[in-house]
Parts: structure tokens; C-alpha cells; sequence
């Protein structure tokens, strides 16, 4: 349904996008993910028609979007970042705006504005002005836009981003309901998000493409290959205790807890490569027994990193280590 | 240009919600009010003094006071039209739904004709009031509220494209004022240029002021109608252009 190759943006002559290039099937839900000023938002303003690109080819559902703007438009219901919208507008005022300006006939256009109202759930706000709306319900208005018209593919720019954890598993629902029938293209900088509701993941890194593939295989690197153990007494003996577990490649102290106790400090342990041993989780048993032997208190155990940069420095170290060539990279 | 209707009544429906539009024309209103007293009141106490023209004439041309009418409510009425879209972030909703750039511009502009329109409507009621008292020549009237229009026309287009040019609606105001302030001053050129010199000629050409007057007295030349046509067309198209070129900044 979209097909994006070798897409290059540039402003001036930093670029923002650099050589993307990634296929959306039919039906997949697939998240955008990286961090904030990755290019994210340029690539999806490119995708929805909304900004030009430097080079490349961007095809949505069979409609080049340079030669057949207007087509690839149709076929998109796009919700920017921002979701800028009409404060002067009441809700239902503004969806049948957008509804006609997408070209919904008169016939369809009453049904079309309610269903699209329901499915954002913003029906008990038809009639209020958008100027004073909550943000989470202008976002969900936001949605409704980008349902009213239909359209087979939905790109939604960051849809839960300002919304309270509640809002935030709604959408998620919704997202998960709207994907049965039709393609989504998401964007985020919040892994689990991805995880919760997207079959695939894109990865991007300052304008790069660095890994792409099924959630679950992005999951996997999320587990991590260290742990942070605050202890309590002796560090030097504690890191000797540490280096003599086996299977423990590496220990070092890191930043001392600051505050009440001197003699409680952090140590992070990381293990050996993947496949050398056994899993992390019964080194760190291992470990932890033999500083209770060795008379070292342990105060907590904690997965060390496991957080988005984490999973980034992997991704874009793997990316790099296997040449970046095989991921996503159709001929075009 | 099947998106050009409802961006039309979109862009009516915020002109005439917002408290803009009727600020707009209360205050065209009164000030056209007290033009046409002050004129009526001088034709009929120095009946003497303007004999070679009628109040109407002097209503729509020959007088400094339509042009200060313009020059005060075009630039306002024109400057929110795309920088307001493109600082609120509007302009990414409007132009990721299948419409043509044309069919945009053509829409906003229409719609601030229309309301250009709705405000000289009051007006038609001076020339129902002068007709009770004296007869009126209604090729004449007819021909200064075409003049109106089509000079009005040309500079809510360059107004538009003046919006389009910048995302602050304040330069917009600015920069449309001072365009139709230039070609009024180019205008008065016309007073001031050596007869039978180029620049004379050039002056008298672009002068509102002699657009006007001929129009007021019924005489419709087709130098003004291509003159004013070609201030419609240029800024639009070049508006169009603008508009595209967005998508590249």
C-alpha cells in the first residue's frame, strides 16, 4: 500500500531523511519509531503530500505522489503531529467541512461524519466549538478527521502524544480495532507503545533507516545484556566477587548512590555475548548468591538500560555491523 | 476544483464568526455614511461650486476618500487569509486533503470578494436616497460599482498574495498597504509628470485616480478593465506558485 524508496530530504544541507526506503502491506499496522528530531514527522509530511522531497520515490497505493498528488491524497487520512484544527469550528461543523473538502458526496457525508464521530468517540462533544476542547479530545477529533473520508491507509503522527495514560490506552484499542480494516502507518518515540498495538516496527535514527522488522524481534533486543546491582559494603571486594562469577564478562562501579550511606554504591555487570552462555537471569542468580556469601548486602537488582537509547545504540550498531543492506531495502 | 466550494464557505464562515468581518464593515460603514453626508451636504449648500459633477461622481472618484476607505480595510480583510493558516498549522490539514493549489487560492479569494461585495451592498441605499431628491444616472452608477469592484478586486488579490508570502498576518497587513499605497502614489505621478513623457503615460496608467474618476462618470475604458484585470490575474497566479512552493521550503 505504500512503497517508499531511496527517500532523501534535505533542509539546505543537513538532511533529514537520508535513504529511507520501506514497504506498508495491506492491512499492516506498522509503527514509526525514534527518537524526537529523527525525521519521523518529515517523512510522514512527505508521505501525506505535505511537503516535497529531494529526492526518491514514494508510491501510495499505487499513486506516485509526485505525479499524482491529488490520488495519493485521497487515499490517505493523515493526522499531523500538531493536529491543527479550525477553533472557531463547532466538531460536527468541522468534520463535514473536512468530509466535503475529501470529496465524501452529499448522500454519505451526515452517516459518514457520525461513524467517524464514533469510532474516535467524540460524539458527546459533536456540537462544542474545537477552540474549547480538551487536547485529548482534539486529538481524538484529529482522528475522526482522518477516519471521515474512509480511506484505506491512515497515517497518524505521534496519536498519543499529550494524552493522559487513560486516553492513551484508548487510542491504542482503537488503533488495534481500526487495523482489521485498514493499513496504518504510526509514528512514536515510545517503545512500548509499538509493542502494544503494531505487527511491525521501522526504526529511524537521525534521518536513517536503521532496523525494521516484526515487534517481537524488536522486543528481543529490548531485553538487555546487563544488570545494575546496588549493593551495600565493601566495593572493591564486591567487584571482586562480581569478576568471579561465571559468565560475567564485565563489572564496573557506576555512579556511587548519592546520599545517606557511603557503603551503598551500583555495580553494573554485564554478561557475555549471546549464545557464549546461558541467559543473564541465572548469572545474576549466580552472582547474587555469591555476594550474599561474601557477605556484601544486596539492596536491588534492575535490568541496566533496556531504554530506548539502549535499544537505539544496538539497533544502529547492528545496522552498522551488518551493513545496513538487507533491511527493507527494495529496488526500486 | 471540486474542493473549491467548500473551502469557499469555510473561509466565509470564519470571516463572519470571527468579530473581524463586522468590525470591517461598521466601520466601512459609518465612514462611507459620513462621506456621502459630507458630499450631499456640500452639493446641496454650494450648489455653485461642483457644477460639472454629480454627488455620486463625487462619491466613487475626484475625491481622496474611497481610496483612504481602501487602503484602510483591504489589507485587514486580506491578511489572515493563508498566514493565519500557516502560523496555526491549519495549512497541513487543508493541504494533505486532495486539493489543488488553485482551487485553494481561487476559493479564499473569492470569499474575501464575496465579503468585499457584502459591504458595499449597504451603499446601493445612498443611491435609492438620491434618487427621491434628484434623478440619478444609473449608467454612471452602474459603472462606478463596477469600477469599485474591479479595483477592489485587484487589491485583495495582491493582498492574498501578500498573505501568502509570509506566515506573520501583521507583514501581511503591512506589506499590502504598502503595495496599494505604492500605486497610488504611482498614480499620482500622473499630476505631477511632464506632459507628453513616458512617465506620464506609465502614471496614468496605473492611476486609481483617473481609473476612478472615468468610472464615476460612466465611462468604462477597456485599458482599465485590462489594467485592474491584470492586478486580479498576476498576484493569483503568482499565489498559486507561492502555494506549491511551500511544499519545498
Amino acid at each position: 500500500m505504500i512503497s517508499v524508496s531511496h527517500l532523501v530530504k534535505r533542509y539546505g544541507k543537513a538532511p533529514a531523511v537520508d535513504d529511507v526506503s520501506f514497504e506498508v502491506g495491506k492491512g499492516d499496522i506498522v509503527g514509526f519509531l525514534g527518537p524526537n528530531g529523527a525525521g519521523k514527522s518529515t517523512t510522514l509530511r512527505i508521505l501525506s503530500g505535505f511537503l516535497g522531497m529531494t529526492s526518491g520515490k514514494v508510491t501510495i497505493a499505487g499513486h506516485d505522489i509526485v505525479q499524482d498528488s491529488l490520488g495519493a491524497r485521497a487515499a490517505i487520512g493523515y493526522m499531523p503531529e500538531a493536529v491543527p484544527l479550525y477553533p472557531e469550528m463547532r466538531v460536527i461543523e468541522y468534520l463535514g467541512f473536512r468530509a466535503e473538502l475529501k470529496g465524501v458526496t452529499r448522500k454519505h457525508r451526515a452517516s459518514w461524519v457520525d461513524e467517524a464521530m464514533g469510532q474516535a468517540n467524540v460524539m458527546d462533544v459533536a456540537n462544542v466549538v474545537i477552540g474549547n476542547l480538551s487536547k485529548g479530545y482534539r486529538q481524538r477529533v484529529g482522528l475522526a478527521d482522518a477516519l471521515v473520508a474512509k480511506p484505506s491507509i491512515l497515517i497518524l503522527d505521534e496519536p498519543t502524544a499529550g494524552l493522559d495514560p487513560n486516553q492513551i490506552r484508548e487510542v491504542r484499542d482503537l488503533v488495534a480495532e481500526l487495523g482489521k480494516a485498514h493499513t496504518i502507518l504510526l509514528s512514536t518515540h515510545i517503545l512500548s507503545e509499538v509493542e502494544a498495538s503494531c505487527t511491525r516496527v521501522l526504526v529511524i535514527a537521525k534521518g536513517k533507516l536503521v532496523a525494521s522488522g516484526e515487534t517481537k524481534d524488536i522486543g528481543r533486543m529490548r531485553k538487555t545484556s546487563a544488570v545494575d546491582l546496588t549493593l551495600r559494603g565493601e566495593a572493591e571486594e564486591a567487584l571482586r566477587l562480581v569478576r568471579g562469577v561465571e559468565g560475567v564478562a564485565k563489572a564496573r562501579r557506576v555512579g556511587s548512590s548519592e546520599g545517606e550511606e557511603s557503603a551503598v554504591f551500583t555495580l553494573r555487570c554485564s554478561f557475555g555475548k549471546k549464545g557464549e552462555v546461558e541467559d543473564g537471569e541465572t548469572m545474576v542468580e549466580r552472582a547474587v548468591a555469591a555476594l550474599a556469601l561474601g557477605g556484601v548486602g544486596v539492596r536491588e537488582v534492575r535490568p541496566a538500560g533496556g531504554s530506548l537509547e539502549d535499544v537505539f545504540a544496538e539497533l544502529t550498531r547492528d545496522a552498522a555491523s551488518t551493513g545496513a543492506s538487507d533491511e527493507g531495502g527494495e529496488p526500486a | 476544483m471540486r474542493s473549491f466550494w467548500p473551502i469557499y464557505k469555510r473561509e466565509l464562515f470564519a470571516f463572519f464568526v470571527t468579530p473581524l468581518a463586522w468590525v470591517l464593515i461598521t466601520v466601512f460603514l459609518v465612514v462611507q455614511g459620513m462621506n456621502f453626508f459630507w458630499i450631499v451636504d456640500t452639493f446641496a449648500t454650494r450648489t455653485d461650486a461642483m457644477s460639472d459633477q454629480t454627488p455620486l461622481q463625487a462619491f466613487f472618484g475626484n475625491t481622496v476618500l474611497l481610496y483612504l476607505v481602501l487602503f484602510l480595510l483591504v489589507p485587514p480583510m486580506t491578511m489572515r487569509l493563508f498566514a493565519e493558516e500557516r502560523r496555526s498549522g491549519t495549512i497541513e490539514s487543508l493541504m494533505t486533503a486532495p486539493v489543488s493549489s488553485v482551487a485553494v487560492v481561487l476559493a479564499k479569494y473569492a470569499a474575501v470578494v464575496t465579503t468585499y461585495a457584502a459591504m458595499w451592498a449597504p451603499t446601493l441605499l445612498y443611491v435609492v436616497i438620491l434618487r427621491r431628491a434628484a434623478d440619478v444616472d444609473w449608467d454612471a452608477a452602474a459603472a462606478a460599482y463596477l469600477g469599485v469592484m474591479i479595483v477592489g478586486a485587484g487589491y485583495l488579490a495582491i493582498g492574498l498574495l501578500m498573505s501568502a508570502l509570509t506566515k506573520s498576518q501583521f507583514l501581511a497587513l503591512v506589506l499590502t498597504a504598502l503595495v496599494i499605497l505604492g500605486l497610488f502614489i504611482l498614480g499620482i505621478g500622473e499630476f505631477i509628470a511632464r506632459e507628453g513623457s513616458l512617465a506620464k503615460d506609465v502614471c496614468q496608467h496605473v492611476s486609481v485616480w483617473a481609473q476612478m474618476t472615468d468610472f464615476s462618470s460612466g465611462v468604462i475604458d477597456s485599458r482599465h478593465l485590462v489594467f485592474c484585470g491584470t492586478l486580479v490575474v498576476l498576484p493569483l497566479f503568482m499565489a498559486v506558485r507561492v502555494v506549491d512552493a511551500w511544499r519545498w521550503s
